[in-house]
């Protein structure tokens, strides 16, 4: 039985790979040139690489509610069980110990720089927040672990921190424009780079909060 | 300021109260109370604002479509934005004595992000904008799903997760289908472009797939009922009154503007489905031995009404189209209610075994009573809400000659008296057990309130079939 329902399934999505094939063969005469429009917006936009200019600026609306997933996330985590006091790990010692000390500070060196050539080139908050996480967990690795504490106690306003500003941004353009994020082509950077610098540390500490996960779960075998 | 500015203010205010509910635990009450009440308000002014004038539409940015993202509003968007504003303080209210701490703060944000994505969603008029708000709505509820619940529970909602995410990447595959041949996200300008777009075909089989299998549409219902049974009162109320509605409502307007309700046999194979739907989860309603699990069920078997009358408005109009919008406000409200008033004896009873359940009318009159209108409105009586829709529905049925509609729809009927008349069984009979504890009557109050609207909505038909405007 359950090979036949394997072999349903497999014949099921074999079928579906082969209909989107032939589908994105398919020659396509889109009547609206994209590219051309974001290349013609992207002087009063405040940034100079388009996907930044896409997300913070042109579809900024999605990334604030982009944000707002991540913290539902947490926030979806962090209900089912609280976490545990960290517990003085046992010291790390050799080789994981040095690689820490001397990636950590390039880890943050380089995560403060995506986020600053985000604005020119091919960078952002998020990659710059998944490289600031990663140094996060590398330190929790090798037994640095001292900044949790701080890190447990203002969990929730430096989690909340990126979508707060957004909104404020958000807010604050509604009232003084009338038009949800409509950023002045003068401070569009300015506010840009505001956004992307706490959106960059929330992101950051959200993910090393989902990587420590939750307290011990209850056995779960309904 | 214009009034399209409440377009982006309903997104922000429920926004800004799930982060505030997050960041000040202590103020909670205060943030669902000033939350889901402003909320209300500005639900109430849009549905104001609206009749008579254009559609509003509020353009993100100021960029225009392709390169901005639109929101707008027409009748439909504000009757649902309405609702689900309408019935969020009640949740909140049964909620606020439901929860202790720390469940109550993540409740109270959640909730409110809850509210916040279904606001968003009624309102977009983009469809990647779309899909971010499904994913926002489809996390924030599998997240309260699991919130207090027990390990059945947490099961429960990792599989509506699983469930949801291959929805929404489905459906997100066919936006990209979309996105290539016609170079633009925006509804308004896809509008009527579905059928003529190379691929279009396919992605519209891959976007209402997803869609209705995020909605728990028969045959694609098998993570529902433990999701919505397993979770607390005042989720099981929410993700079942509301959260499934979202994906039908986008599923109507994908097909009815972007595809012209084009192709018949989409048509009969969605009434085929509901009405399946009707029949096989009414039975498995009235074989259910636990409250919750009944519940569940009979709220797949509604689903199907509205995929039936969703079916016929291509060829019914105006009549199917209202059918829909009625049936929907009054299963939120009916559904709502019912789940409210069974958590309730549930609770004092802990379990939800029905034949375990004792003779509560004396001792909580206000539930018996919620469980009670709730019945009346689902299984169609009137002057209940349910039974203006279901008219409704029968007279688009007759109208586009589909005969068979009038007995799935008086057999749905009669299995719906079946299982609400197995539940009033134990509630007024039964033995009783004056000793057990009392609940805090806000509980009664909430379900009741709910209760009592699906059947005050009969009275309202008109106003809301006004409000409602025409065919999209």
């Amino acid at each position: 039985m359950k090979a036949f329902a394997s072999a349903a399934l497999a014949l099921l999505l074999a079928g579906l790979a082969a209909v989107l094939a032939w589908t994105v063969t398919r020659p396509v005469t889109p009547g609206r040139d994209v590219p051309a429009l974001i290349a013609g917006a992207l002087d009063v936009s405040g940034v100079s690489h388009p996907v930044t200019a896409v997300l913070l600026n042109f579809r900024g609306y999605d990334t604030l509610l982009e944000l707002v997933v991540l913290l539902i996330a947490l926030a979806g985590v962090r209900c089912l069980a609280p976490l545990p006091p960290p517990r003085g790990s046992a010291p790390v010692g050799g080789v994981l110990r040095e690689l820490a000390s001397l990636l950590l500070p390039v880890l943050v060196l380089v995560a403060v720089y995506l986020l600053w050539a985000g604005a020119t080139r091919p960078g952002g908050a998020f990659q710059g927040g998944a490289l600031l996480a990663a140094a996060g967990i590398l330190a929790l690795l090798a037994g640095r672990d001292r900044f949790l504490w701080r890190l447990e106690h203002r969990l929730w306003p430096l989690a909340c921190l990126g979508v707060a500003v957004f909104l404020a941004v958000a807010a604050g353009t509604l009232a003084a424009g009338g038009v949800l994020l409509g950023l002045p082509s003068a401070h569009a950077g300015t506010l840009i780079l505001v956004i992307e610098g706490f959106a960059l540390l929330s992101i950051a500490v959200t993910l090393v909060a989902l990587f420590l996960g939750t307290g011990e779960l209850e056995d779960r075998d309904p | 300021m214009s009034d399209s500015v409440l377009l982006p203010l309903l997104v922000l205010w429920p926004l800004a109260g799930g982060l505030a509910a997050l960041l000040a635990p202590r103020i909670v009450g205060l943030v669902l109370v000033a939350g889901t009440l402003g909320n209300l308000a500005l639900g109430l002014f849009l549905a104001v604002t609206l009749p008579g004038g254009d559609p509003l539409a509020h353009d993100v940015g100021g960029w225009g479509a392709p390169l901005g993202i639109a929101l707008r509003a027409d009748g439909l968007s504000a009757i649902l934005v309405l609702v689900t504003a309408f019935a969020a303080p009640w949740l909140a209210l049964h909620a606020s004595a439901a929860y202790a701490e720390p469940e109550r703060r993540y409740f109270a944000g959640l909730f409110l992000l809850f509210l916040a994505a279904l606001n968003g969603l009624f309102l977009a008029g983009d469809l990647f904008n779309l899909y971010v708000t499904l994913e926002l709505l489809g996390l924030s509820a599998v997240a309260l799903a699991a919130l207090g619940g027990g390990p059945a529970a947490l099961a429960a909602s990792l599989r509506y997760l699983l469930a949801t995410l291959t929805g929404s990447l489905a459906y997100l595959l066919g936006v990209a289908l979309l996105y290539r041949a016609a170079g633009t996200l925006d509804l308004a300008q896809l509008a009527g472009q579905g059928t003529v777009l190379p691929g279009g075909a396919v992605a519209f089989a891959l976007m209402v797939a997803g869609l209705l299998l995020k909605a728990a549409v028969f045959p694609l219902h098998f993570w529902l009922p433990p999701a919505h049974a397993n979770a607390t009162p005042p989720v099981s109320a929410a993700l079942s009154g509301l959260a499934v509605k979202a994906p039908l409502y986008l599923v109507l307007r994908l097909w009815l503007s972007l595809y012209d309700g084009a192709w018949p046999l989409v048509a009969e194979l969605l009434a085929a489905l509901g009405a399946a739907g009707v029949l096989w989860c009414s039975l498995q309603a009235v074989l259910q031995a636990r409250a919750k699990l009944l519940v569940a069920y009979s709220t797949v078997a509604q689903l199907g009404y509205l995929l039936v009358a969703l079916a016929l408005v291509p060829a019914a109009g105006l009549t199917a189209y209202g059918a829909f919008v009625v049936l929907l406000v009054s299963h939120v409200l009916a559904k709502a209610g019912l789940f409210l008033a069974v958590g309730n004896l549930a609770r004092r009873a802990r379990h939800d075994r029905i034949d375990g359940f004792e003779r509560v009318v004396h001792h909580m009159p206000l539930s018996a009573g919620a469980i009670a209108l709730a019945g009346v409105s689902l299984m169609g009586l009137p002057p209940s809400g349910g039974f203006s829709g279901k008219w409704l529905l029968l007279q688009a049925g007759i109208a586009s000659g589909r005969w068979w509609l009038v007995a799935v729809v008086l057999l749905g009927g009669l299995l719906a008296a079946v299982y609400i008349f197995k539940l009033i069984e134990h509630t007024f009979g039964g033995s009783d057990r004056p000793e057990a504890t009392a609940l805090p009557r806000r509980m009664e109050w909430a379900a009741l309130a709910l209760a009592g609207s699906a059947v005050g909505l009969g009275f309202l038909g008109q106003p809301l079939l006004g409000l409602l405007g025409g065919v999209p």
